[in-house]
């Protein structure tokens, strides 16, 4: 009697210290086994979402592809034009400018570290040891209310302005069903530089046996967000290789002298 | 994918609503919630202001980057630049506020950084620290160092040659003996410590400093001193200067050249570029050998060069030498002015015009004419080697000690801050609270300011009702007040903090307290003494101008014996309630005949413990909080008491939640279970009467909480903090409505008054951009809900829908366990817009949806919750009901026209859509297709912008932006069309029709024409989506 005491004593111990000290890759590792599993994961080419985001009572549609390897890009759509964001085609990154509606590049810089991340997909923690990054259990802390795994995922240094710097991501998982739930990292350039921005995840729903978040709340910790909602996730998409491209110009339209609305001159 | 939706959010949130998630907590028997879990999306609102800044105790440069610096606080954490001191954020927002010393590892200077906790700068408001703090990121995550104890940290040096090595300079307790004092070092990274220098339980490490080219050396000044609520002394026999040569292991007193007997605090450096010469401001018992001593032979000898001013006032405060990096002969002594040498100390001046008291300085590692100040009033940075000095303005550490608030709308703050004033300011304004909102009402060290409740007059103290000012906000013109001692008074003992309070029921009294109570009926030209003396007239905490120690320091900030808390209950005007700093509690409850010391009642609490406030409750004449501070006893415990009746019996409301001394309390006005205690480390909440609290820590710092206002108003919680300025809780009715039963349920939603669409639409923001500015109150419709957990798995979507159930907005719903919060703004959806070459600006404005009821309807996963939500229209609008249904109207008809000119355009596009795609391969069809195309493409240049660009290069606008544009005017303004704008929509609306009947023949000829044909070579004619389809997709 007494050695099933003992033995049931040492097993709640042995149970609890499994679950008081989990180490970073168990925290993952529950985490892609709720989501679908690894080898699920890993056989995924592509992601398109398509989204909406809600700006004072404008439906703004936002459509985002991002293929392994790293290409890339976001579509969004004002007034039935459509403009392209955070376009990567493998070697070049670029934008529609909002006055002018034409392409132009990103700085060196800023491509570079973009390059650093074309092994990202479909998350930067899949295959982090692959991709030369560490992941540490930083500890438990609550997030949205709940209590989280935080862990730190250190990943190859960024060029700011010149700079070597860390780019590390925080990352919470619920303890419970191992979701991630949400992420932090300091901002590190521009005039919010310093700030730290924070993302929340929810509405887990299963798209051909993988789960993935439907709505995301994306902004600056204890400060202004944006919720995006998901309408349509979509794996393995084809990837439109045209819209990659970088447009050039083929023909500049004369401008006008009329007065605008939407900026100081 | 993150990087992805960041653009989106940048690119799109040109105007952010904070939709927060949310928490809740819980405080049933079986679920018991705590801080986050608890609030949830009950979020903090800090407003500063930053404009008189606070205290800075201690700058940090990097190694080697010269863009990052860190700035300690007196009480309002750690603030780190990344911009070269353009502008500061937050790191240490989590952990106690009081800053000893911060320090960057020169093995890992982009991560690994130092904090030791406990301001050195010995003030009697000075605020206490908890121990070291380590973050190896920069300063995103902080680890507490298992070397706790130490109520002040002054120096934390990591050795240059082997980053485990740590030495730890412990100042320590200031209101008490310990043993946690003396020099710490550790040889593995901080995980053991070992005291390698210890003198006795007074005497504490006031700085250390290391030889840079020889770690071996190091330099140690000890500094026996003690502060009590009534006294500073600082020097004895123990205080000195110590050498160690060896690492830390034996330690010399180095005093050769120093004048024998007593030494005060002693400010120590050693020139960074020639490590021979040594500094040393010294604290002496005769004034006269006071001053700055040199050697230039690593400290085998000493010479004094000068005993100026600048160099030998109040060493408690200033002692800090900096040494330039690149010459040994400039140095900066903290102090008053501060003071330069540049001659190796023989002369000194003072740098340019900054804020007073200078703390610290910082040179940049690479130019040394570029120059950082910590002073009272924050930081200022200096490109010319200190002649002209420029602060830094997004530094929200201001000092609070008291606040008051009024009943206008918005609702103003008056408060007083440590040596930066008096203010009032708004709660909200147009474009955020900006510098520019605050008013200067007093100056010096200021503390409790009240507003008149009815006349345009407020009351404003300064530094031991040296000043009562009553100032006419009308006539811009003040009268000291304060009470004068008549025949017969004894000296009159005011607090440095000294309690003023109004009367809830004539509006035109006011009470001061000195050891008396004196009352005025006619706004303090004339006094009354209400009471005898309600301290206890303890003479031996009474002899103030023998305070200081060897530099007497006699400033009234140690006035003692005086009370500090006076306060009118607001059901019986003969009710007043009194505390003072002696401990004693007074109440009477004939308006002053008679007054019973209720002190013995209290139970459990050490005799003259200082009563900080007594709270005399709305809810009872009877009722009343009272809350003891011990720390100038060195006791830390909270102490907070409830009375019903009287005084006769008290309850102690403190459980083992709270952590820290306590100093202000504040009862909801409904429901009398729900406090919020301000302590030193931040704000506790109880919604159970104090049998269990909960640190609210949502956008709200450890910071210390002086005093704690409830605006009746609107239910927000305001409280002015020492070191991080006002902080806001907004609104905190939910708290008020968590029951058990709610806590229970999966999710709950929490009723709600009907909210008001404030009609303004005033300027603001005018503050440039490195300037701090206040966030304002969200005036938008809330919907409040606890969940009983995270949503994670499903759907969960929100909808406004009218009675009848027609969509009205679609809302992002909080996942957040505990409450949440979702706001609407009152807008309904943009119309669609005709798609052209560009942007029409216009159609980015939704109608504002009318007052009246609507449903809120949560879809999570398969179940349906819903409650009702009232909004109204302005109470002070000027718009009639006539008015507003014109308003209405117009805005409809100019959004529907919008719209069917986007169907209109839609079909065009088709049509030219078709012509072109049937074109090349019909040659037959050539002429029907040129006519159509001809017509249509006429139309359409003339219906939508179809060249140019969306900034200088637009073209004309057409029928489209000339449609949206008054759309967007008259739907975004309050008033009805003007005439000049319903003659404009006339005007369009000829367009409109025209166009409308343009189209229609063209379809009737044209494009019949051109379909007959197309019917007849048996191709396809396409159809497209009709009118409907079109404006739901």
């Amino acid at each position: 009697m007494k050695f099933i005491k003992s033995a049931c004593f040492l097993l709640l111990i042995l149970l609890s210290i499994n679950t008081n000290a989990q180490t970073a890759d168990e925290v993952i590792d529950g985490y892609y086994e709720a989501i679908g599993g690894r080898d699920a994961w890993n056989k995924v080419e592509g992601l398109k979402y398509m989204a909406k985001v809600n700006q004072g009572g404008m439906e703004i549609p936002v459509e985002m592809v991002q293929i392994k390897g790293g290409k890339s890009y976001m579509k969004i759509s004002f007034q039935g034009l459509n403009l392209m964001q955070n376009v990567f085609d493998g070697e070049t990154l670029w934008n529609t400018n909002f006055q002018t509606m034409k392409a132009e590049k990103a700085t060196t810089e800023q491509i570079e570290n973009h390059k650093l991340t074309v092994g990202d997909f479909p998350d930067p923690l899949l295959n982090y040891k692959e991709n030369g990054y560490t992941l540490e259990m930083v500890g438990t802390e609550t997030f949205d209310g709940t209590e989280a795994f935080k862990l730190k995922l250190t990943k190859k240094p960024m060029t700011i302005d010149g700079n070597k710097v860390d780019d590390v991501e925080f990352y919470f998982f619920e303890t419970e069903s191992y979701a991630l739930i949400g992420s932090e990292s300091e901002i590190m350039e521009g005039p919010m530089k310093g700030s730290v921005s924070q993302t929340k995840l929810s509405d887990y729903q299963e798209v051909d046996g993988l789960m993935l978040p439907f709505a995301i709340n994306d902004g600056v910790k204890d400060g202004p967000s944006q919720p995006i909602v998901i309408e349509k996730i979509e794996l393995n998409p084809t990837m439109d290789e045209t819209l990659l491209a970088f447009p050039v110009e083929s023909s500049t339209e004369p401008a006008e002298t009329a007065p605008a609305t939407g900026g100081n001159k | 994918m993150k990087k992805l939706l960041l653009l989106v959010v940048l690119l799109v949130s040109t105007n952010l609503y904070i939709n927060a998630q949310s928490n809740t907590t819980d405080q049933s028997d079986e679920i018991i919630l705590k801080g986050k879990e608890m609030f949830g999306d009950l979020s903090a609102r800090q407003i500063g202001p930053a404009l008189m800044s606070g205290r800075i105790s201690d700058l940090e440069g990097h190694p080697t980057n010269n863009r990052i610096i860190y700035a300690g606080t007196a009480g309002g954490g750690v603030w780190k630049s990344t911009n070269g001191g353009a502008s500061f954020n937050s790191i240490f927002d989590d952990y106690i506020q009081s800053i000893g010393v911060v320090t960057v590892d020169p093995h890992d200077p982009d991560n690994t950084i130092w904090v030791g906790t406990g301001e050195t700068w010995t003030r009697n408001s000075v605020s206490i620290g908890d121990g070291v703090y380590k973050s190896k990121d920069g300063g995103n995550n902080w680890t507490k160092i298992p070397l706790e104890g130490s109520e002040r940290v002054s120096s934390i040096i990591v050795h240059p040659e082997n980053k485990d090595v740590i030495y730890v300079g412990e100042l320590g307790a200031l209101w008490g003996d310990s043993k946690n004092r003396g020099v710490y070092k550790t040889t593995d990274g901080g995980q053991t410590w070992e005291n390698i220098f210890y003198v006795d339980q007074k005497t504490g490490c006031a700085d250390l400093v290391i030889d840079p080219t020889n770690p071996d050396i190091l330099y140690a000044s000890m500094w026996e001193f003690r502060r009590t609520a009534w006294s500073f002394n600082s020097g004895g026999t123990q205080s000195g200067l110590f050498k160690s040569t060896d690492g830390g292991k034996t330690w010399n007193k180095i005093h050769n050249g120093y004048p024998s007997g007593k030494l005060g605090r002693i400010a120590i450096a050693v020139a960074p570029s020639d490590s021979n010469i040594l500094y040393s401001v010294i604290e002496t018992e005769k004034a006269e050998n006071n001053g700055l001593y040199r050697s230039d032979n690593a400290g085998a000898s000493w010479k004094k060069l000068n005993g100026d001013f600048g160099l030998v006032v109040r060493p408690f405060y200033f002692s800090r030498i900096v040494v330039d990096p690149k010459n040994p002969d400039v140095l900066v002594k903290g102090g008053l002015f501060g003071s330069i040498s540049r001659d190796g100390g023989k002369t000194f001046k003072d740098p340019g015009r900054m804020h007073a008291d200078i703390h610290d300085i910082l040179f940049d590692i690479n130019d040394s004419d570029r120059m950082y100040f910590a002073t009272d009033g924050g930081v200022y940075r200096s490109w010319d080697g200190a002649n002209t000095l420029d602060m830094v303005d997004n530094l929200p550490v201001s000092q609070f000690y008291h606040l008051s608030i009024d009943n206008a709308e918005p609702y103003n703050i008056y408060g007083g801050l440590q040596d930066n004033g008096s203010w009032y300011g708004p709660s909200n304004s147009p474009g955020g609270i900006e510098a520019r909102d605050w008013n200067s009402v007093g100056y010096g060290d200021g503390f409790r300011v009240l507003k008149h409740h009815t006349k345009p007059i407020i009351y404003s103290e300064m530094q031991g009702a040296e000043n009562v000012w009553r100032y006419d906000m009308t006539l811009n013109q003040n009268k000291t007040i304060q009470p004068l001692p008549v025949k017969g008074d004894p000296k009159l003992r005011f607090n440095w903090n000294a309690p003023i309070s109004l009367s809830t029921h004539k509006p035109d009294r006011i009470y001061i307290g000195s050891q008396f109570v004196h009352m005025s009926e006619d706004m303090g030209d004339s006094w009354t003494k209400i009471s005898k003396d309600l301290t206890t007239n303890d003479k031996n905490k009474q002899n103030q101008a023998d305070s200081g120690g060897l530099s007497k320091d006699n400033s009234g900030a140690e006035n003692h014996c005086t009370i500090f808390t006076i306060n009118e209950s607001p059901i019986d005007q003969n009710v007043v309630w009194v505390g003072t700093d002696d401990g004693n509690v007074q109440v009477t409850k004939n308006g002053g005949k008679k007054w019973e010391n209720v002190t013995k009642n209290i139970t459990g609490l050490p005799a003259n413990t200082w009563c900080y406030h007594i709270e005399a409750s709305v809810h009872d004449a009877g009722m009343a909080y009272a809350v003891f501070d011990g720390h100038t006893k060195n006791d830390k415990n909270a102490y907070a008491y409830k009375t019903t009746d009287y005084g006769k019996t008290w309850t102690s409301i403190i459980s083992e939640d709270v952590k820290g001394f306590t100093r202000s309390i504040q009862e909801d006005f409904i429901n009398p279970d729900l406090l919020f205690l301000g302590t030193e480390t931040g704000l506790y909440i109880t919604i159970n009467g104090g049998k269990s609290w909960s640190k609210f820590t949502n956008n709200m710092p450890a910071t210390a909480v002086h005093h704690i206002e409830m605006h009746k108003g609107t239910n927000d919680i305001i409280m002015a903090t020492h070191g991080r300025g006002i902080i806001i809780l907004d609104d905190i009715s939910p708290l008020r409505k968590l029951t058990p039963e709610v806590l229970n349920k999966k999710l709950h939603f929490f009723d709600s008054e009907p909210y008001t669409m404030v009609e303004e639409s005033g300027f603001g923001g005018g503050s440039t951009e490195l300037q701090f500015v206040g966030p304002n109150r969200n005036r938008n419709a809330r919907i409040i809900y606890y969940l009983k957990k995270r949503h994670i798995f499903g759907k969960m979507k929100m909808e406004i829908q009218d009675l009848d159930g027609n969509l009205i907005s679609e809302l992002a719903p909080g996942k957040s366990k505990g409450i949440n919060i979702v706001t609407w703004d009152y807008m309904t959806t943009t119309p669609k817009m005709a798609k052209g070459k560009t942007f029409t600006f216009g159609g980015f404005t939704a109608p504002r949806a009318a007052a009246g009821k609507y449903k809120v309807v949560l879809t999570k996963g398969k179940e349906v919750y819903t409650t009702d939500l009232e909004i109204n229209y302005d109470q002070n609008s000027v718009i009639t009901a006539a008015e507003r249904k014109q308003h209405q109207k117009v805005t409809k008809k100019l959004y529907d026209m919008s719209e069917d000119l986007a169907y209109q355009v839609y079909e065009m596009d088709q049509m030219l859509a078709v012509a072109e795609k049937i074109s090349a391969d019909n040659p037959s069809l050539q002429k029907q297709i040129k006519e159509l195309s001809t017509a249509v493409t006429e139309l359409k240049s003339t219906s939508v912008i179809t060249t140019g660009d969306n900034y200088v290069g637009a073209a004309e606008p057409e029928l489209r932006e000339k449609l949206a544009t008054l759309y967007a005017k008259v739907a975004g303004g309050f008033e009805p069309p003007s005439s000049s704008e319903l003659e404009n929509m006339a005007l369009l609306e000829e367009r409109f029709d025209e166009g409308k009947k343009t189209l229609a023949k063209i379809k009737s000829k044209q494009w019949a024409k051109l379909s007959k044909a197309m019917e007849k070579m048996s191709l396809d004619i396409p159809t497209w989506d009709d009118k409907m389809t079109f404006l739901d997709k």
